[in-house]
C-alpha cells in the first residue's frame, strides 16, 4: 500500500518534471532567434553570439529551472547581457594586449570580415530590392544602437525589440523601472535623431 | 507630423526591422540554435535522474582518503614495519600513490590495480635480515 503511494507520488513528480521540461524546451524555442540577434548585434560576431546564447540557456537551465516559468524571460536576458558584458570585457583585455603586439590587430576578428548585409536577406521573401533595403534599414539600426550608452541599448533592445515591459526589462537590466524609463527615453530621443534621416 | 508620432514611427520600424532579421536567419544558425537548446534541456533531463553525480567526485576522493588510512593503519608487526620503512612499505607507497591525482584514477578506472595490490602484500624482506 505504502509502496503504491510511493509509486504513485514518483510518477506524479516524473510527469511533472517532464511538463516543466516541455515548457522550458518552449520558453528557450520561443527566444533562442531574437536573444541570438540581440547577442549578434552587440558582438557583431555570430560564432560568439551562438556561444552567449548557448550559455545563458544553460544557465537558465541549470540554475532557475525549477522557478516560476513568468520569471524566465527577464531572468534570461539577464543571464545573457552578462554574458555579452563578459565578452565584451575579454574583447577589450583581448584588444589591449595585443595592442601591443606589433602587426596584431584584436579588433579584426579571426572569421573574416563583417557579415555583408546582402548576404543576410533571406531568399525566396518578397522582392529582392526590398530586402537589401530592409538590410541596409538594420544596419543602419545596429549601427545607431552600438553607438549609444550600454544601458541605453539594453532598455531600447528589451522594450522596443523584445517586447518586454517595464518590469520585466528592470528585471532583466538589475535596475528600477524609473531608470528603464529614462534610458528608453534618451535611446529613443537619439536613434530617432540619427535614423530619421536615413531610414 | 508631431514628435510622439515620429516616436512613434521610430519604434514601429526598428521593430519591423529587427523581426525581419530574426525571420530571416539561414538554416545553419537555426540548427546550431535547436542543438543548443537540446543541449540545455539534456543537462536538466541528466541532473534530474542522476543527481548522485554531483556528488560523485566529493565520493570518490572519501573513499581513497578511507582507504588509505586503512592501509596506513594495517596492523602488523613494528620491527619488520620500521625495518621495511627504509624501502618504503607497501602500505606506505599505496597512500603515496593513492594521494596523487593519478592514483585516483588508477583506482576508480583500472580494476587490474586491486589484483597488483594484492601481490604487494608482503613486506619486502630487509637487507641483513635473511
Amino acid at each position: 500500500m505504502a509502496g503504491s503511494v510511493s509509486l504513485d507520488f514518483a510518477g506524479a513528480h516524473e510527469e511533472t518534471t517532464l511538463e516543466s521540461a516541455l515548457t522550458l524546451d518552449r520558453f528557450l524555442a520561443s527566444v533562442e532567434r531574437r536573444a541570438f540577434r540581440i547577442a549578434q548585434m552587440a558582438v557583431r560576431d555570430r560564432d560568439e553570439a551562438l556561444d552567449i546564447v548557448q550559455g545563458a540557456m544553460l544557465r537558465l537551465a541549470r540554475g532557475y529551472a525549477r522557478r516560476p516559468s513568468e520569471e524566465w524571460k527577464p531572468l534570461f536576458y539577464r543571464i545573457l547581457y552578462n554574458g555579452i558584458r563578459d565578452w565584451q570585457r575579454r574583447s577589450t583585455v583581448r584588444s589591449r594586449i595585443f595592442g601591443f603586439l606589433p602587426g596584431q590587430r584584436a579588433d579584426v576578428d579571426d572569421d573574416g570580415p563583417q557579415e555583408d548585409p546582402i548576404e543576410r536577406v533571406a531568399s525566396g521573401d518578397p522582392e529582392p530590392s526590398q530586402q537589401l533595403m530592409a538590410a541596409e534599414a538594420m544596419e543602419h539600426l545596429e549601427a545607431a544602437l552600438a553607438e549609444l550608452p550600454a544601458r541605453q541599448q539594453q532598455a531600447f533592445t528589451l522594450r522596443c525589440l523584445e517586447g518586454l515591459d517595464v518590469a520585466d526589462t528592470a528585471a532583466a537590466m538589475g535596475c528600477s523601472e524609473g531608470s528603464v524609463k529614462t534610458h528608453y527615453f534618451r535611446a529613443l530621443h537619439t536613434l530617432r535623431d540619427k535614423l530619421t534621416e536615413v531610414w | 507630423m508631431s514628435n510622439d508620432e515620429r516616436w512613434t514611427e521610430t519604434e514601429r520600424r526598428a521593430r519591423e526591422l529587427f523581426d525581419a532579421s530574426v525571420d530571416g536567419l539561414d538554416g545553419e544558425t537555426l540548427s546550431r540554435l535547436n542543438r543548443a537548446r537540446h543541449a540545455a534541456l539534456a543537462e536538466v533531463d541528466h541532473a534530474r535522474r542522476s543527481p548522485w553525480r554531483a556528488w560523485l567526485p566529493a565520493a570518490a576522493a572519501a573513499s581513497v582518503a578511507m582507504l588509505a588510512v586503512v592501509l596506513w593503519r594495517m596492523p602488523g608487526d613494528s620491527t619488520d614495519r620500521s625495518a621495511a620503512s627504509a624501502e618504503g612499505t607497501p602500505a606506505a607507497e599505496v597512500v603515496e600513490l593513492l594521494a596523487t591525482s593519478e592514483g585516483i584514477d588508477v583506482a576508480s578506472e583500472d580494476p587490474e590495480f586491486y589484483a597488483w595490490l594484492a601481490t604487494r602484500d608482503e613486506p619486502p624482506v630487509p637487507n641483513g635480515a635473511g
